[in-house]
């Protein structure tokens, strides 16, 4: 089983650096992702996500809620990306003659908000894979591989018989469907709420 | 029910591989220093307030068409810090009561990166030449008031 957020952060605020790590490991796909989605340049990419782990480090100690975390990091990658784009110059100019300007980037922003609902489901089914028992978490990663990988070694790699894979399968989606992360009593990736 | 109670196997095993790409998306570089912010833990540190950067005000997209060069001031311990970000250069001024008096001091941090230190002049004004992009912040030292900026991209 995985470490909870409520040890690992009062962990990081106390100087452990594998609790630090075990944080960055759980939330960097998310930090990438919403960097992604605001299309920055690789270069910036590195940047924000840099100043958004420094600011974490900042924010550690007054953090009182550990479940708020995933929330704080979303909010802060997304205003991070926001401030570079704007000191970078690329936030769309509004021109007072162009009477669609306003509502141009009204739709970018809806655009960004799907976006974060597609970022949030994907951190947690992140979450939800790590409760899951070893042995199964490892049969889902292996059946979503790139290239797919052939039943023969799935069933070679885990010592089970090919033909209980599938029902294992099952019984994984079961239970991944069942974890605190799918039945909403994960961490709070919105934020704010206590 | 849930809406993953909702998906066919096949499609919980979609968004699965999904998530699971994005964790693979993931550079080692950006791993690394990621990991390596934590060197800069502090444990009782007072940050200066952000008070002003043109950068957040732009991000609300009602701007002037009239584009100056990026401005930032924070506040603590009884100290103002501003700066303008001009092109490579951050030029600075520092205000509070021990402005004037000689050892006034900036410093620059980043990872990665010896720390920069400038003087503050008489008149409380300082520069960095050709800082460049990246995480930084600016550390104030002023006699017994010290003032330690949050992070910042540039």
């Amino acid at each position: 089983m995985t470490e909870q957020l409520s040890t690992l952060v009062p962990a990081a605020r106390g100087g452990d650096q594998h609790a630090w790590d075990t944080i960055v490991d759980r939330f960097l796909p998310l930090v990438g992702a919403i960097i992604r989605g605001h299309r920055l340049s690789e270069a910036d990419g590195d940047d924000v996500s840099q100043t958004v782990w420094l600011r974490l480090v900042e924010h550690l100690g007054d953090l009182r809620e550990p479940a708020a975390l995933p929330g704080w990091i979303r909010t802060t990658t997304r205003n991070e990306c926001l401030r570079l784009l704007a000191a970078r110059g690329r936030v769309r100019p509004v021109d007072p003659q162009e009477d669609d300007g306003l509502r141009l980037d009204a739709v970018e922003d809806d655009v960004a908000d799907a976006g974060l609902l597609v970022v949030e489901r994907r951190q947690l089914l992140r979450e939800a894979l790590a409760e899951l028992p070893d042995a199964r978490r490892a049969l889902l990663l292996l059946l979503v591989e790139v290239p797919p990988i052939a039943y023969e070694e799935i069933s070679r790699r885990l010592g089970i018989p090919i033909g209980s894979i599938g029902p294992t399968r099952a019984r994984a989606l079961e239970q991944l469907r069942r974890t605190r992360a799918l039945r909403g009593f994960g961490p709070d990736l919105v934020g704010g709420m206590s | 029910m849930s809406e993953w109670d909702e998906l066919s196997d096949d499609e919980l095993v979609a968004l699965v591989g999904e998530a699971v790409a994005e964790t693979d998306a993931v550079s080692d570089r950006r791993r690394e220093a990621a990991r390596g912010a934590f060197a800069w833990r502090s444990v009782d540190e007072e940050l200066a307030e952000l008070l002003h950067d043109s950068a957040l005000e732009a991000s609300a997209a009602v701007r002037s068409s009239a584009e100056g060069p990026r401005t930032l001031s924070y506040a603590g311990a009884g100290l103002t810090l501003e700066l303008e970000i001009d092109g490579a250069d951050v030029l600075g001024e520092v205000v509070g009561a021990e402005v004037g008096a000689t050892g006034v001091s900036v410093a620059l941090q980043r990872p990665g990166v010896d720390e920069v230190t400038a003087p503050v002049d008489a008149a409380g004004f300082f520069r960095f030449a050709a800082v460049g992009q990246g995480s930084v912040r600016f550390v104030v030292s002023a006699g017994e008031s010290s003032l330690t900026t949050p992070w910042v991209t540039l």
